[in-house]
């Protein structure tokens, strides 16, 4: 469970945007049939979601659950359904079913109970499943969406008719065939694998109203509640492992009708993408046989979706619905609450999605903003921490939401990961913003506070990066490599004006590059970058002339292109300098350096 | 398929009564043997069915006893016993004799329970 936590928020970031991949003709002709289908239907679509509880043990009996373990170890009586074994509730499912239900702001139903939901299954080992039917623990609640913005962004109200708790099935595969005949006849076959693990897996089934409309609003909705189960560490909400599943129900009518068409479920969505795809292509199909005048052939049923072919498709048809026979379980008492239960769980619960969006909304931030900083947790409390020590919102979010993140998707890191502290964060924006250091050379600190920690201040003093803006300072510095250097000022006095990039390179090992660049007439004129920023073309310095003087060889931001030359990313090079200098150290060479 | 509920209309959180006789106040019915055995995935031969009917029916009687109570003053219990709320903390074990059940399944194949294939699901 827990090296699912470890997921980079970048990756997170992708989920809620989910885009629809297909060729540029078959796009045009989607949006336009979509376009016709929304004037003419009006689709209504239904969620129901199972989220696989991150608790130690299981449901009903101790054992752990571990993903990807091997098949049948984490077993035991009671979730093998052996006779006799007795079930017991584990107090951390009601925990986490009324944590929930206060999230999506629910009724909670003060008495509820367990019963069995009954049929015959390979992955089933008892014969039935210990759920709730009639009184689920929650009940009449909501969830507030923010569609992406590149979908042209809004709030979303989706109701949510009831949360209840329920225990998960065994796994089942399919065995290799290999020599059985596909027939079942004497002895009998065995042609399928159990793995029970799994089995007696606590769940919170979540169902909401049909509210959404689209595709795109039912993806947001599954993405905002797999936001909102990692915000509260009930679950880990990953879809591909299983934790978040979603089946969707979708029935279109024409507009105006008040009568519902028939429902068609889908399931086998794997991905926030499929559920927007999935609705997209299912209401295309119905619509067409409505149009065709063959609404009749939209039955009730249950459809899989083919993530090759990017279709439903039917399953077997089912006879008639299933008779479940539910009864109270008699193994299980009562599920009773009390007023200061609950209090303490609302008390205890983080701020949630939709409130941290609000609040950073109010700050000032962009759309795009809020909902990259709001996705994940940790994220958002790296942020809100850094806020809090002073720093500006809006270069804190730019700080996260660009050199950060890359660095979190490039090592594959958590923003927990990372050495780098929001207190030192703020003080590196302070920094920047009070000129003690360029923002260049902030970005270097950054990059060694990210990867091996310390403090702003620690690292300045460390490498002497102390930005020197000072003109006399400058001109100290100026006059100190016109002295050291007078056969190259004769020089230049004498007509070799290509000189003045020696100078200036010497210039910059003086600097060491802890003053942006000036632009540097030869004889003293310097400009305060503050005034004025140029970047002189030849501002690359010659490695011989480097080992003339006393320059650590680990210098910082030095990258050697060879092993004679060094590029000095204090100063503010162009990249074109790299040509430049190449013209430049055939000068230097026939000039005789 | 008529829902085998047996309760009032009753908020059990509000502990209000919404007045209203059910159907299932009225006499049971007699069961449909052939229709029990296919629910419970038990085949039975022709014989078997009417050899078991009327032993069925009279289980069925004997408990129907219970319907002659007068239950109009009575809360109905949301279930029969007095124990409430027994949790168990959220702390792992590990059961010991896993090999023993292991062992007990008639077809295992390491590391998997091997079982028929099934057509339908319910």
């Amino acid at each position: 469970m827990k090296s699912t936590h470890t997921q980079t928020a970048t990756q997170e970031k992708q989920q809620p945007s989910p885009k629809i991949k297909s060729s540029p003709q078959s796009n045009q002709a989607k949006t336009r049939t979509l376009d016709r289908i929304s004037k003419e239907y009006e689709a209504i679509i239904g969620i129901e979601t199972h989220v696989q509880l991150s608790t130690l043990s299981k449901a009903f009996c101790p054992c752990p659950y571990i993903y990807g373990s091997q098949p049948n170890t984490s077993v035991c009586p009671i979730c093998m359904g052996l006779p006799g074994a007795l079930p017991v509730v584990n107090s951390k499912v009601v925990e986490f079913a009324v944590k929930l239900g206060l999230a999506l702001n629910c009724k909670l139903s003060f008495y509820s109970k367990f019963d069995r939901k009954q049929y015959f299954y390979p992955d089933l080992p008892k014969g039935y499943q210990i759920s709730q039917f009639d009184i689920p623990i929650a009940t009449g609640g909501y969830l507030d969406v923010d569609l992406p913005v590149e979908f042209g962004g809004g709030h979303r109200r989706f109701g949510i008719t009831r949360v209840h708790m329920e225990e998960d099935a065994g796994k089942l595969l399919h065995a290799d065939d290999g020599e059985y005949s596909q027939e079942i006849t004497f002895p009998i076959i065995y042609a399928l694998q159990v793995d029970l693990n799994r089995a007696g897996v606590p769940l919170l089934e979540i169902v909401s109203e049909p509210d959404m409309r689209t595709g795109i609003e039912a993806a947001e909705y599954a993405a905002e509640l797999q936001r909102l189960v990692r915000y509260l560490g009930v679950s880990n909400g990953n879809m591909q492992e299983g934790s978040l599943r979603c089946d969707v129900n979708v029935s279109i009518r024409p507009v105006g009708q008040s009568k519902f068409g028939t429902k068609v479920e889908i399931k086998n969505l794997n991905s926030f993408s499929s559920i927007n795809r999935a609705i997209d292509f299912e209401i295309a199909r119905q619509a067409l046989l409505y149009s065709q005048g063959k609404a009749d052939q939209i039955v009730q049923e249950t459809r899989l979706w083919e993530e090759g072919s990017q279709k439903t498709v039917t399953m077997r048809k089912k006879e008639g619905l299933a008779d479940y026979r539910y009864f109270p379980e008699p193994d299980l008492p009562e599920v009773i609450l009390n007023k200061e239960y609950v209090d303490s769980i609302q008390s205890s619960l983080p701020e949630l999605p939709e409130m941290k969006r609000r609040r950073y909304e109010e700050m000032g931030l962009s759309m795009q903003d809020v909902l990259f900083l709001a996705n994940d947790i940790n994220v958002a409390r790296f942020f809100d921490a850094t806020i809090e020590k002073g720093a500006d919102v809006k270069l804190a979010a730019n700080w996260i939401m660009g050199d950060i993140a890359a660095y979190m998707k490039n090592e594959k890191l958590t923003i927990n990961e990372i050495k780098l502290s929001a207190a030192e964060l703020a003080e590196l924006i302070a920094s920047i913003k009070g000129a003690t250091i360029s923002g260049k050379i902030g970005k270097e600190i950054l990059f060694e506070l990210m990867a091996k920690g310390g403090t702003v201040k620690g690292i300045i003093i460390e490498k002497d990066l102390v930005q020197i803006v000072d003109p006399s300072e400058i001109e100290k510095m100026v006059d100190k490599v016109l002295s050291e250097n007078p056969k190259q000022l004769e020089q230049y006095r004498g007509g070799k004006t290509k000189l003045q990039g020696f100078f200036a390179g010497n210039e910059n090992i003086e600097r060491q590059g802890k003053s942006r660049a000036a632009e540097q007439d030869p004889f003293r004129e310097i400009k305060c970058e503050k005034l004025n920023v140029l970047v002189r073309r030849n501002l690359v310095i010659m490695c011989h002339f480097i080992s003339h003087r006393t320059i650590k060889s680990d210098f910082p931001g030095s990258t050697h292109l060879s092993s004679d030359i060094c590029l000095l990313k204090g100063s503010r090079c162009c990249l074109c300098i790299i040509k430049s200098f190449a013209l430049y150290s055939v000068y230097m060479s026939e000039a005789g350096f | 398929m008529p829902t085998r509920y047996y309760y009032y209309d009753y908020d059990y959180n509000n502990r209000t009564r919404n007045c209203s006789t059910t159907t299932t106040r009225s006499s049971l019915e007699p069961p449909d043997v052939p229709r029990l055995a296919q629910t419970a995935r038990i085949s039975l031969t022709p014989h078997e069915v009417e050899e078991f009917a009327p032993k069925i029916r009279q289980v069925i009687d004997w408990f129907g006893q219970l319907q002659d109570v007068d239950l109009d003053s009575v809360d109905p219990a949301l279930r029969a016993d007095s124990e409430t709320g027994y949790l168990r903390e959220d702390i792992p074990k590990t059961f010991k004799n896993r090999e023993s059940m292991i062992a007990a399944v008639p077809s295992y194949d390491e590391p998997y329970i091997k079982v028929p294939k099934v057509l339908n699901k319910e």
